[in-house]
């Protein structure tokens, strides 16, 4: 072998080697690329697979740990809570949580405020030397326990619009160990995590506006349910007609019924359906108050009270209303209860009239009758107080007639005389209203006389009041010949003891509201003998022109 | 006055101090008072047969409208006025503009109704 061979050997040798350190770092570069692009695509899958914001942050930062070949990474990033406040949380990679969780977060100093305020990016290969380091009190730098970090990159992480969302910071505690390789790669992932942050965001938003709409819906849904409030929708063009199930209940259908505008038109009252289609009409051309309350005849052929409300909704350009919407509520009860109201108050007026005139007549005739005004005075007040008294009974009824025995204790309760006055009957009799009016005057005029002229103006006389079936049977023409008759009560009021009886000299008005009054009012047949022991009243009444 | 005497006045009155004011009222007139009646049969009764120059009904006859008997007389041409107080709120459809006699009157005022009537019937 001569020297040049061997020369030639030696630089095949340097060259071999100095090859095949070339292919190493080669590879070892294409491996690293290779592993880096493979991280990279996991990670973006990651990133797409549409997990909450938290998750998707601590995706990023493990990934760009693995990526840019740190020790630790951190991910700040800014939130709004539910107060409106605004919030820096942080996920970590390479580190534990404690190693932060002593130290306050990053404020803008001259270091972190260009990621804050989405300047650009600060890498340095020994961030304690950077210019702008150290410069913000109170720490002046790390604070004491901070990781050691020498090597250091930041990256802003910003949506499309510009709006800043936090920042992604590595950090080693060698010097030098960020490229711009690992730029690239970190601000590269600082986009994808910008806009699957936003879309997570948007769809968490979106997730909590569909609940709140949800819930408004249901509280709605509840609210129109308790008032029994019915709700619908009028599609003006079409007439396309939208009616809750509460709504069609109104009208007397079922929730699957088919019920549309002209279902709707045709099932309200044909004395009510002008004034309705009227208000509809006036509603949609001039945005006027629908507000209108009018009967429905119910498929079944019940009428009933509707009451509806609603507007039209305006278009924007006023180009007049495409929809009109409101509720409607059953309100029968309510008419029924004003209708009954004023059938009362019709019924309250026309009785105090009827008293009025009842007043009117006492007066006159007690006037016909009485010789001086002190008499007039006498027999116009106590003729009062027992029309009066005889009303304060039915009230108490809750004027639903009273019975016989009643009418006598409430009749006598003023008179002292009360105790001398018998009863003999085997049955309370129930009595009418009028009924009750009719006889509690009788018995007042029989009792007055008692007192001022018959068995109760002398000491030792008493009266017999008794009652019954009457014993001759039913009065001419009873109920199967048509006429009026079935069967009758006797009732007799005996005086004895008194001053002898006389007649008297001029038919009063007593003897006149027994004998004609009462035969009139109430289909009575009375007689007043004058028997010499004592004035004897024999009333035989009609059970049917009694009872109530 | 003149044209009340003797005028024959079928009064339906089912409420007796009432109907008693009411005679004592055409007895001062110098009416004849015919009934009273205080049952719906009875008026039906008088009001198609009896002979009677004029009528006066109280609206409500034991909770049942007089209408029937105002009918009967209106086929008869007796004329009548009805005595109400409801007023002319109280009436049926069929005679809303009849002649009514608001519950309380004073004699006078029946004077005036019953002047009507007598107008009428000649």
């Amino acid at each position: 072998m001569n020297s040049l061979a061997r020369a030639t050997s030696r630089a095949e040798e340097d060259e071999v080697e100095d090859l095949a350190a070339r292919l190493a770092a080669a590879e070892e570069a294409l491996a690293e690329e290779v592993r880096r692009s493979r991280a990279l695509n996991r990670i973006a899958e990651a990133i797409g697979a549409g997990h909450d914001a938290e998750t998707l942050v601590q995706t990023v930062v493990d990934g760009g740990v693995e990526l840019t070949g740190a020790q630790f990474g951190a991910f700040f990033y800014k939130v709004i809570d539910q107060a409106g406040e605004g919030l820096m949380l942080y996920s970590l990679s390479g580190a534990p949580r404690s190693a932060f969780e002593g130290f306050p977060t990053p404020r803008g100093t001259a270091v972190f405020a260009p990621t804050f305020k989405g300047e650009g990016v600060v890498r340095s290969d020994d961030i304690t030397r950077d210019p702008r380091y150290g410069r913000n009190p109170p720490h002046h730098g790390m604070p004491e326990g901070h990781l050691p970090v020498r090597s250091y990159l930041a990256v802003p992480v910003v949506t499309r619009a510009g709006d800043v969302l936090g920042g992604l910071f590595f950090g080693h505690p060698q010097p030098g160990r960020f490229g711009p390789r690992a730029e690239s790669l970190a601000v590269g992932l600082a986009g994808q995590a910008a806009v699957a942050i936003e879309s997570a965001r948007t769809q968490e938003a979106a997730h909590v506006e569909l609940g709140q709409r949800r819930d408004a819906e249901e509280r709605l849904k509840f609210a129109l349910e308790a008032g029994r409030l019915g709700s619908w929708e009028l599609d003006v063009e079409t007439r396309a007609y939208l009616a809750s199930d509460i709504c069609k209940a109104n009208y007397g259908r079922a929730p699957d019924d088919d019920f549309g505008f002209a279902d709707l038109v045709a099932s309200v009252h044909p004395e009510d359906r002008p004034r309705m289609t009227a208000a509809i009409d006036d509603a949609i051309r001039h945005g006027a108050d629908y507000d209108i309350e009018y009967r429905v005849c119910t498929p079944g052929g019940e009428v009933r009270w509707v009451h509806a409300r609603g507007r039209a909704a305006q278009t924007a350009d006023h180009g007049g209303a495409r929809r009109m919407a409101g509720v409607s509520l059953d309100i029968t009860e309510r008419k029924r209860t004003e209708e009954r109201q004023k059938l009362l108050l019709n019924e309250l007026n026309h009785r105090v009239k009827n008293t009025l005139v009842s007043v009117q007549s006492i007066a006159s005739q007690t006037l016909r009758t009485t010789d001086t005004p002190e008499a007039f005075r006498d027999a116009f007040e106590g003729r009062l107080m027992a029309l009066s008294h005889t009303h304060d009974l039915l009230t108490q009824q809750n004027w639903q007639g009273a019975s016989l025995r009643e009418i006598f204790d409430f009749e006598l309760e003023a008179f002292a005389a009360r105790d001398r006055i018998a009863f003999d009957y085997a049955r309370d009799v129930q009595l009418s209203p009028k009924a009750t009016v009719a006889l509690g005057m009788a018995i007042h005029e029989l009792t007055t006389n008692a007192l001022k002229y018959g068995a109760l103006s002398a000491p030792g006389g008493a009266v017999r009041v008794a009652w019954g079936p009457e014993p001759d049977g039913s009065e001419p023409g009873g109920p199967e010949s048509g006429g009026p008759g079935g069967p009758q009560l006797r009732l007799t009021w005996t005086e004895r003891g008194g001053p002898p009886v006389v007649a008297p000299r001029r038919h009063g008005f007593g003897a006149r509201l027994l004998e004609k009054g009462l035969a009139g009012e109430l289909s009575a047949q009375v007689t007043l003998a004058y028997d010499s022991l004592g004035l004897v009243c024999t009333m035989r009444l009609p059970i049917r022109a009694l009872e109530p | 006055m003149k044209t009340l005497a003797a005028l024959k006045v079928l009064v339906v009155e089912d409420e007796a101090l009432v109907s008693m004011l009411v005679e004592d009222m055409l007895s001062d007139l110098g009416c004849i008072v015919v009934g009273p009646a205080a049952e719906l049969e009875e008026a039906l009764r008088l009001a198609s047969g009896a002979d009677i120059d004029a009528a006066l009904l109280d609206v409500n006859l034991g909770g049942r409208p007089i209408f029937p008997v105002a009918d009967a007389l209106r086929e008869r041409g007796v004329p009548f006025a009805f005595a109400s107080g409801y007023g002319e709120a109280g009436l049926s459809e069929g005679h809303k503009g009849a002649t009514v006699l608001q519950k309380p009157f004073r004699e006078a005022d029946l004077r005036k109704v019953l002047e009507g009537l007598a107008a009428q019937s000649v």
